[in-house]
């Protein structure tokens, strides 16, 4: 008695439901993070530079599958609070992770940015945040579409990891038919719905980076 | 009356001084052209004019208003540059124009934006935006470039996209145009329409203030010529008395050298 392919794919987008939400609450939370981060990194007090590039070189330095554990057991076992739930637990650990890479990316292109673009600003009297949005924001916007492609790609799959503490995701449903019924084919096809969405998020990203080839930067 | 006064500006970087002490002053519309040897502090004068850097002594007034005061803090907060910064307008050697704009958005973007300080912005938008299309189109035909006012800069030639940087200063009306060696970035073939369009302003009497290296373009566009040396004024005066009459050995060495 084999299990269909219906079955399996409900089964499957079950699990691919919960991978899609934290992918989705993560970008959310982490790309306007990311950007705040980024201006701590370049803040001109020295305090606060130190404190965000620490931050930065401990999550980058650390594997995401630690940072998930630590951030679903620390709070009730050393804190004595009550734990966050598994999928929160996850996307508080994914948004922090993916925080400091984001900043990172966004920071590279802001720095790529010339000097001579804010002079020109300023000097028509605009005013910093002017500048910032009016001028540089889309260059830096297009500098890092590349970068950016490929940490958003990477997180699709990065949500793999949350199976660690539980949260029950695609290759966890597609797992259990190894063990209860000895079928294999429904791994090879929880492959195929990452394939199809970093697929369509690679179709995506290549819309983009057209629409802002109208200029160079 | 002098339009310009600039007294005693000294600027340090570090420990090394750029500028020494430069005091001059320039009447409305006129020229002043400013000459030097490489590292004479020509660009540092034209950028603590623009208050891109603060002189560490020294008296900026324009139409006898104390704009900076280095003895005076109360000339320096932020708000206040922003406002006082839009007396001189800047052309930058590399043109720094905004790449995602056209040339008409290059020159539109920062009159827009001051614009909307204005109170009857919320009530008159678009005759407001209208007026500020219209004058942008203007200027760009002042400076030969009606035909290429969707271009972006990437498809402009040099001497094109520095005139859109001219025509982008102009558009903020200021009192003083500042060009930093506007042709220095440009192939000899493209710098002369740019000097051309530094010409017709000069004809229509801006007050302009050139770094420049081209002494020909200096003899025939200004009213007066600076010699910048090592950060002080080593000699100055009307362009026939300081190309031509050269008292230092200092500029008749740089003359020789640059002609
Ligand atoms: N931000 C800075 N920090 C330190 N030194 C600087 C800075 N800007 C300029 N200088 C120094 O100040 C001196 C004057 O530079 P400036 O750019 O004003 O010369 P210039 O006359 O414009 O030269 P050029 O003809 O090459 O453009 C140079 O020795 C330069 O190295
Ligand atoms: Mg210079």
């Amino acid at each position: 008695m084999g299990a269909g392919l219906a079955d399996v794919t409900l089964n499957l987008l079950e699990g691919f439901k919960l991978n899609c939400i934290v992918f989705a609450v993560t970008l959310l939370c982490s790309l306007p993070l990311g950007l705040g981060l980024a201006f701590c990194s370049m803040s001109k007090y020295r305090a606060v530079r130190a404190v965000s590039k620490t931050f930065v070189w401990i999550v980058r330095g650390t594997p995401l599958l630690l940072q998930i554990i630590v951030v679903f057991y620390v709070p009730s076992l050393v804190f004595n609070v009550s734990s966050l739930g598994r999928p929160d637990a996850a996307i508080v650990a994914f948004v922090i992770n993916y925080t400091a890479y984001f900043s990172e990316v966004y920071r590279g292109g802001i720095e790529s940015i010339s000097k001579g673009q804010y002079e020109a600003g300023q000097v028509l009297g605009m005013t910093k945040g002017q500048v910032f949005f009016k001028v540089i924001l889309l260059q830096v916007v297009k500098r890092i579409m590349p970068p950016m492609s490929n940490e958003i790609i990477t997180l699709v799959k990065d949500t793999a990891l949350m199976r660690v503490i539980a949260n029950k995701e695609i290759i966890m449903f597609a797992q259990e038919y190894i063990s209860g019924q000895g079928l294999i084919w429904p791994l090879f096809y929880s492959g195929v719905f990452y394939l199809a969405f970093c697929g369509g998020l690679t179709l995506l990203f290549g819309a983009v980076e057209r629409r802002l080839s109208y200029f160079r930067a | 009356m002098a339009i310009l006064e600039a007294k005693n500006i000294h600027k340090r970087f570090g420990g090394t001084e750029v500028l020494k002490g430069v005091s001059f002053s320039l009447d409305r519309g006129k020229s002043l052209a400013m000459i030097g040897s490489s590292g004479s502090g020509k660009t540092t004068l034209l950028r603590c004019l623009n208050f891109l850097e603060k002189p560490d002594e020294g008296v900026i007034k324009v139409n006898g208003e104390t704009l900076f005061d280095a003895a005076d803090p109360s000339t320096h907060t932020e708000s206040d540059v922003r406002r006082k910064r839009l007396h001189f307008g800047l052309v930058f050697q590399q043109f720094n124009l905004f790449p995602q704009y056209t040339a008409l958005g290059n020159v539109t973007l920062a009159p827009e934006l001051l614009a909307k300080d204005d109170p009857s912005y919320g009530s008159d938008k678009a005759r407001i935006l209208a007026r500020i299309r219209d004058e942008a189109k203007d200027i760009l035909a002042q400076v030969g470039l009606s035909e290429k006012m969707d271009s972006y800069p990437h498809q402009l030639s040099g001497g094109q996209q520095q005139r859109v940087a001219i025509a982008r200063a102009l558009a903020m009306k200021p009192d003083i145009l500042c060009f930093d060696e506007p042709t220095s970035a440009l192939d000899p073939e493209l710098s002369g329409e740019v000097l051309a369009a530094i010409r017709r302003l000069s004809e229509r009497n801006i007050t302009m203030v050139i770094a420049t290296h081209e002494m020909g373009f200096a003899r025939e566009v200004a009213s007066q010529v600076i010699f910048l040396s090592d950060g002080a004024i080593l000699e100055s005066g009307p362009p026939e008395q300081v190309l031509s009459n050269p008292q230092t050995e200092r500029l008749r060495s740089f003359l020789n050298a640059v002609l």
